[in-house]
């Protein structure tokens, strides 16, 4: 099989689970007590108000029918209007969405930055100290509930400390970049903005940091025991060269796989680390749709986290593949 | 050694002993998990108060070795007009409530104590659903291989693509039109008459405090639900190898059924990664749990996350309120892992990364 069927192959499989995401979504809702009608209608609403609801949100057809025309509207980018604010789903979910993208990238920078070379010393200087206080951090950091530690880092750095904001998005990344330009100094929106950003991403990161820390280390241990490091040594290759050339990169294409898999992790550490610090972004409004029972906003978001964890997926396969090609043949 | 139809070998117990001795991270481990468990299985025992009992008197006090200086305003007259009087009052910890109380005046030492048991129950009562759950797919799945395992592994790719926790808060917040809803009171069957309440009566204790105990049972559903993708995909994996195996053939040349090479055959011998995956899973669940009652999306007010909730408000007055039950999900989820480690490095199953949240 060559890269290009492959990824045709993968890229079917991906439409199969979204299709399987949106599927299951719609589902939810037909399984859970309690009926659209009642969100939309008021308390006293009469019989007939009722059934005009019904008729305008399609209720009255056979659900079949239903289904077949939420994946129409689907298609056509509709996910229908929210049943609180009668705002386009589709409009207030990408609304939503940049501000937790920006914190699950933060998050990541913040993981890969500190974690890859922590896992490297923590490897290549097994059992010395420098390996002992990098896997007692890992151990930690994988094991305290990061909405604890977010609380705990506002507890240190914003009310005794006072150099960080308890809670809020202050900017953000367009307007950052806006405010070049723009009437307002640009180094204050900056330092606004990151600042804002600095401990929720480190509350989000930390867990990850952790994680891609023990897989590194662990990894790297694996790689070096490997037959061609001691033929690159032999051959007289530096070691900076054997380790960061041949060693590492081995070793991160198994950890990439793993992140991809996690990646369902860091959007549910986004969520809650949102409701820590008041981060207008999807976490927040999924629990506020949950909460108000708003059907399409609800829908919508699950769907646009299902389809984003399915093609980050099919990148992460696609780089495994190219880098790996034996891959291809399984 | 014999559970069941699986045996385990004297050089797999031989490797878990070598494992333990030579890592003293793995005896800090047993020795955390040995801890958590007798305090949740003892609760009533240890804790210096009920965990429920509300002392409005003795709300916020500071935990031993730590002084809180309070605001307090009141009215007097002063020659002859009213005025507000603001005083600093120096609040000193006390020995009946060694890590304090908390805006309620509740004991936190006995919250935490209590707490543990919600975790713990919620924790292995999840894994143990998540494993039959997931188990059952993946053997099936790997077993049979062909259309069947393509339908059950996409139904396992849809379902990584709800993240756990969005999945769970999506489906107690829906199921339960009310938070009570999530939750049945059933009597505490430790206390009343398992080993410690026998206990209790031989060494003449008082009476233990809440004689219901909550159990979350729609949150350990949810937790099991959202977690089974993990196993699904060992057990697929394990199944696939074993299967081919010369055992497996000869069985099936002997004419064994489906369900018997599976159950006598493959299971016994893909148990090993199941295993310490099931040990990281309690870790992870416990983890998800106190997420879950942080957010208010579980069924008892009785757990750790619920406590951190509650705590947060007090942050800037009482800190003690939210460090407590956080430390204790800590050293809970550090010693399991720990655990998990050990079983890991002395098994060797051969698997990589975890179940996350």
């Amino acid at each position: 099989m060559g890269y290009g069927r492959f990824l045709l192959k993968r890229g079917v499989q991906g439409v199969g689970v979204v299709w399987g995401v949106v599927t299951v979504v719609f589902i939810l809702r037909f399984i859970t007590p309690g009926s659209p009608i009642d969100t939309v209608a008021p308390l006293d609403a009469s019989q007939e108000t009722r059934q005009r609801i019904a008729e305008d949100l399609g209720l009255d057809q056979p659900l079949y029918v239903q289904y077949l025309d939420y994946l129409w509207e689907l298609l056509q980018g509709n996910m229908g209007y929210s049943y609180i604010s009668s705002i386009p789903a589709s409009v207030q979910v990408f609304q939503k969405l940049p501000a937790t993208l920006e914190l699950a990238v933060a998050a990541s920078v913040v993981a890969v930055v500190i974690s890859i070379p922590l896992g490297v010393i923590s490897a290549t200087r097994r059992h010395q100290p420098a390996d002992y206080a990098a896997t007692s951090f890992s151990l930690l950091g994988i094991s305290t509930p990061n909405f604890w530690l977010g609380i705990m880092l506002v507890l240190v750095f914003a009310v005794e400390l006072n150099v960080f904001p308890t809670s809020g998005r202050a900017y953000g990344f367009m307007q950052s970049l806006a405010a070049i330009t723009g009437p307002e100094p640009f180094f204050t929106v900056v330092t606004a903005w990151l600042a804002s950003l600095f401990l929720p991403a480190i509350t989000l990161g930390t867990y990850f940091t952790a994680l891609i820390t023990r897989l590194v280390r662990s990894g790297m241990l694996d790689e070096l025991s490997e037959g061609y490091v001691r033929a690159t040594r032999a051959k007289g290759l530096p070691e900076t060269l054997v380790r960061y050339k041949h060693v590492l990169r081995n070793t991160l294409v198994p950890v990439v796989t793993v992140l991809g898999l996690q990646l369902g992790t860091l959007i549910g550490g986004a969520v809650i680390t949102e409701a820590v610090f008041a981060w207008p972004g999807l976490g927040t409004e999924i629990i506020r749709a949950i909460n108000a029972r708003d059907w399409p906003i609800l829908q919508g978001s699950l769907i646009v986290i299902g389809t984003g964890f399915v093609l980050l997926n099919i990148v992460v396969d696609a780089l495994y593949a190219y880098l790996d090609p034996r891959v291809i043949a399984e | 050694m014999k559970i069941g139809p699986i045996s385990i070998s004297p050089r797999t117990i031989r490797n878990l002993r070598k494992e333990f001795r030579s890592s003293g991270l793995a005896r800090i481990g047993v020795v955390l998990v040995v801890v958590i468990v007798l305090a949740a299985a003892f609760a009533p025992m240890i804790a210096p108060h009920n965990p429920r009992t509300q002392n409005l008197d003795r709300a916020q006090l500071p935990p031993l070795g730590f002084t809180d200086t309070e605001q307090r305003t009141s009215t007097e007259m002063v020659n002859g007009s009213v005025q507000t009087v603001t005083e600093n009052v120096t609040v000193n910890a006390t020995a009946q409530h060694p890590l304090g109380t908390n805006s309620l005046g509740q004991d936190i030492l006995s919250r935490a104590i209590y707490g543990a048991r919600t975790s713990l129950l919620v924790g292995l009562f999840g894994t143990v659903l998540a494993a039959l759950l997931g188990v059952t797919v993946g053997l099936t799945a790997g077993y049979y291989r062909g259309r069947i395992d393509d339908a059950l592994m996409r139904t396992a790719d849809v379902s990584l693509a709800f993240p756990s926790l969005v999945l769970a808060i999506a489906l107690i917040g829906l199921f339960s039109r009310f938070q009570a809803d999530v939750a049945i009171a059933i009597t505490d069957p430790l206390v009343t008459t398992g080993v410690a309440g026998s206990f209790r009566d031989a060494v003449g204790l008082p009476t233990p405090m809440p004689e219901t105990f909550v159990l979350p049972t729609v949150v350990i559903l949810v937790v099991g639900f959202v977690n089974w993708v993990w196993f699904a995909r060992i057990a697929r994996g394990e199944a696939l190898s074993v299967r081919e195996e010369e055992y497996v053939k000869a069985a099936r040349a002997l004419g064994a059924s489906d369900v018997r090479i599976v159950f006598r055959h493959v299971l016994p011998n893909s148990i090993t990664p199941i295993l310490v995956l099931a040990t990281i899973q309690v870790a992870a669940i416990i983890l998800l749990e106190s997420a879950l009652s942080f957010l208010g999306f579980s069924g008892t007010t009785l757990s750790w996350g619920f406590d951190i909730a509650q705590g947060r408000d007090y942050l800037s007055s009482s800190w003690w309120i939210a460090t407590v039950p956080g430390i204790a999900i800590v050293l809970s989820v550090i010693g399991i892992n720990l655990v998990g480690d050990w079983l890991r490095d002395a098994l060797d199953p051969g698997i990589e990364g975890e179940g996350g949240m």
